[in-house]
């Protein structure tokens, strides 16, 4: 879409270094997030997500290193460029005494303009009575107070911390469908999350970050072959010698542990492979029970962090 | 903007554009339930001293009550020349009991201009938005003004009014320069909590800061009443400033009155820039 304005990433981030008293939250963090796609980043707590958006909205100042947002430096920038940005906080703290309408009134006041049916539309979506008090509303509804509040203004950049905490399922469906309209209008979303099925659902790319540092930044394609899961085999029939003989050759296969049980043999795991050559080599068993689950995503992180380079 | 190119050119639905001040606006309106109720307070303290002031005055009883205080407290408490109208509110209202609640008013409101509002987690959002922490701080500061302004003119008018029936007989132009002086002291305190909230991002630290104006210059102010040795004290106290030359009997001089304005912009505008530097919400 070129009606976003001018070329150039939407972000553009140079070696961000923040340090919060001894600790050091940011160290040298670089990435770019090319106009009209959705970037995601994920890890685990305190790795540096919050602060890196933060540092993008210039509400913490750097150390060192600098963020160019949609071409404009983001050190004291005016409102010009703000106004171009919906933000939502990680930790939303919305003001408890008006109602909802009022309060994205303000905020339209001070970045519109705004259309109020798309106000009303979004809030439809996405469930929300705009007519309550804000104090009386549930978590979840604050959160979607604060993604209509984030959407409204329809920004060129998203910048949105896990948007999607407090949502039920139902609704996090309904906030991916934003995000993937927002990129058809061209606009450019940043996001942050720690459940990597929703960042492999809605972004291009995604950058994993950890201590403050990204270890790497992947396509969801290649971050989807690396994920790790965790498996569990049973099949009748067979020993526990020739269940672990059938997976130890399979790639990425790791912690493999077979047991016999009383009709057969049991496996447990950690797989890190193509998930196809695995169903192939389970395909001729008898099984009677097979468990494929996602792994916690501060699991994954820990792991590409200790083998960087099998990971690109 | 580039985004409005971007957008549908069907939707004619009712635009929320934007305002001039939206900070500043919001700050009168969030407040105007407070504004009411301190403005209650200041009619209700004054509509209590001032019509007691015509029994008081012509009772001998009352004047050898007062003889018999020890002199430091009438010093302190300025009731020496509580035989007039005009002391007489200076030392009831201006001095104690309406200083008292519109400092407290100021102190409160100031600290929690930005302070409160950082501390609370709500500033982070609306910094995010199209205004800058100049503009924030310099609409809220604006607020203030305005607020503690319409106290000093509830003052103002509900004194005028008990003027004649209470046999006060305070001359109108003092009475005028006199609510703005308290206002402009106010101010002060005021702006010392929105100027110390906005260093540190807590409501606490401006209470503290603007209190500490208040109380320190009360205290020196009643300290060096008592003694010619300590009169230098008198010169570190805003209270002084503002009241020791009694200008409801006496009017001021422009001076006096500029300079509490002077030093409250002074203030705000190191507010602004405390808050322009440092991280917000951290």
């Amino acid at each position: 879409m070129t009606s976003r304005g001018s070329s150039g990433p939407a972000i553009e981030a140079i070696d961000l270094v923040k340090w919060f008293g001894k600790t050091v939250a940011l160290d040298g963090v670089s990435f770019t997030v090319p106009r009209g796609s959705v970037f995601g980043v994920i890890g685990p707590n305190g790795a540096g997500k919050t602060t890196i958006m933060r540092a993008l909205l210039d509400l913490i100042r750097l150390a060192s290193g600098h963020a160019t947002l949609l071409g404009t430096d983001s050190r004291n920038a005016g409102p010009e460029l703000r106004r171009r940005i919906g933000f939502l906080p990680g930790e939303l703290i919305l003001e408890g005494r008006v109602t909802g309408r009022r309060l994205l009134r303000h905020y339209a006041n001070i970045s519109g303009p705004v259309h109020s049916g798309r106000v009303d539309d979004l809030a439809g979506r996405l469930g929300l009575d705009l007519d309550r008090t804000v104090r009386t509303l549930s978590k979840g509804n604050k959160q979607k107070l604060g993604i209509v509040q984030a959407f409204m203004h329809q920004p060129d950049l998203l910048v949105l911390d896990e948007p999607t905490s407090g949502l039920d399922p139902l609704m996090q469906q309904e906030f991916l469908a934003l995000v993937s309209e927002a990129r058809d209008a061209g606009q450019t979303v940043f996001l942050s999350s720690h459940v990597i099925s929703e960042i492999q659902q809605a972004a291009d790319e995604v950058a994993i970050l950890r201590d403050g540092r990204i270890i790497t930044v992947a396509g969801v394609e290649s971050l989807r072959d690396t994920a790790i899961r965790h498996i569990r085999v049973s099949a009748n029939g067979l020993s526990a010698a020739e269940l672990n003989s059938r997976l130890v050759p399979l790639i990425g296969m790791g912690e493999l542990d077979c047991r016999a049980t009383a009709t057969g043999a049991e496996a447990t795991a950690v797989f890190s492979g193509a998930i196809s050559p695995f169903v192939q080599a389970i395909s001729t068993l008898s099984l009677t029970d097979l468990v494929v689950e996602e792994p916690e995503l501060e699991e994954s992180v820990l792991r590409l962090y200790s083998q960087p380079k099998a990971r690109r | 903007m580039t985004a409005a190119a971007a957008r549908p050119a069907a939707d004619q639905s009712e635009l929320v554009r934007r305002t001039m001040l939206p900070i500043f606006t919001k700050s009168l309106i969030d407040g105007w339930r407070s504004l009411v109720g301190w403005s209650v307070g200041f009619t209700a303290a004054l509509s209590l001293y001032l019509p007691i002031f015509p029994s008081m005055s012509g009772n001998s009883q009352m004047q050898d009550l007062i003889d018999s205080l020890p002199t430091e407290l009438t010093r302190t408490l300025n009731y020496q020349q509580i035989d007039t109208g005009a002391g007489y509110t200076q030392s009831t209202f201006f001095g104690l009991m309406g200083f008292l609640l519109i400092s407290i008013a100021a102190i409160s409101w100031g600290a929690a201009a930005i302070g409160g509002d950082e501390e609370s987690g709500q500033l982070e959002l609306t910094l995010a938005h199209a205004v800058t922490r100049v503009e924030v701080a310099a609409q809220r500061f604006a607020a203030l003004v305005v607020k503690i302004l319409a106290l000093a003119l509830v003052a103002f008018a509900v004194i005028l009014f008990w003027n004649g029936p209470a046999e006060l007989d305070i001359d109108l132009a003092n009475l005028a320069v006199t609510c703005l002086l308290f206002g402009g002291l106010a101010l002060v305190c005021g702006s010392t909590a929105l100027l110390c909230g906005a260093i540190t991002g807590r409501r606490i630290w401006g209470i503290g800061g603007g209190a500490a104006v208040a109380v320190v210059g009360y205290v020196f102010n009643a300290i060096a009443n008592q003694s010619a040795d300590l009169e230098w004290l008198h010169w570190l106290s805003p209270y002084y400033a503002a009241f020791g030359d009694n200008p409801l009997a006496n009017g001021t001089d422009a001076w006096t009155l500029v300079g509490f304005y002077l030093a409250a912009l002074v203030l705000g505008g190191l507010a602004a820039l405390a808050l322009r530097q440092r991280d917000v919400g951290v």
